[in-house]
């Protein structure tokens, strides 16, 4: 199956992270073009001034997109085709999110880069269901420069 | 950890690299850090399906409702969790 990467760097403008959730990277399933999508590494970090400041970092299941910037991911292998999922970066209203559907929450701090990587069999998985997907964001209640993130995935 | 379900790695500009294995709940795909040295006991087992999941009381005070069946719960138009 063809592997993407999607990060917020790839479109639009990046926005201040606050004190509520603010949507880095939302990947989800087009009726279009439907598929099941895999997350299989993510990568988390700031690119703003360097201070000590906590970020809490969250993985959720979203059932409508918010309101961000079309990105196209980027195809690992140079022969794939466009991905068939729907990638929205850098949102300014949030997406519809599960409640209690996070699937990966980590607090670090605001100097540190967080990496998580599965192994095969254990990928996050959103079902082939038009805008169910999950979003990547970041929370810090002192933090409020820009922050980066990248999901690698594959389609179904 | 034996047969880890993937590895976090947390690199910090002061300390050394912490890295770590994890497992994905088999019931809800949450990711797990499993600390190094963890208890036995840490993970715990569905007996039905015999894969690790977390210790949330979604996942482990009911009966075996693994990610896949969710998947294909919701792709028909129901609700992804019970």
């Amino acid at each position: 199956m063809a592997k993407y990467s999607a990060n917020n760097l790839l479109a639009g403008t990046q926005q201040a992270v606050g004190a509520t959730y603010k949507t880095l990277v939302g990947l989800s399933a087009a009726t279009a073009t439907l598929c099941r999508g895999k997350a299989y590494d993510v990568l988390i970090g700031t690119d703003g001034t360097p201070a000590d400041n906590v970020l809490r970092w969250d993985i959720s299941r979203q059932t409508a997109a918010g309101t961000g910037t079309s990105a196209t991911p980027v195809p690992l292998d140079p022969a794939d085709t466009a991905s068939r999922s729907t990638c929205l970066v850098n949102d300014t209203v949030e997406p519809t999110v599960t409640a209690s559907s996070s699937l990966f929450v980590v607090g670090i701090n605001q100097r540190a880069s967080y990496r998580w990587v599965a192994a095969p069999g254990s990928e996050l998985v959103w079902p082939a269901t038009n805008a169910n997907g999950i979003v990547l964001r970041v929370l810090s209640p002192g933090y409020t420069g820009t922050a980066t993130g990248e999901v690698l995935y594959e389609d179904q | 950890m034996l047969r880890p379900g993937g590895y976090s790695t947390l690199i910090t500009p002061d300390g050394p690299t912490v890295e770590a294995d994890t497992f994905t709940c088999a019931h809800c795909n949450k990711v797990v850090e499993v600390p190094p040295r963890a208890d036995v006991n840490f993970i715990s087992m569905c007996r039905c399906c015999m894969k690790p999941i977390c210790n949330s009381p979604r996942c482990n005070n009911f009966a075996c409702d693994p990610i896949e069946k969710k998947l294909d719960r919701a792709e028909k138009g129901g609700s992804f969790f019970l």
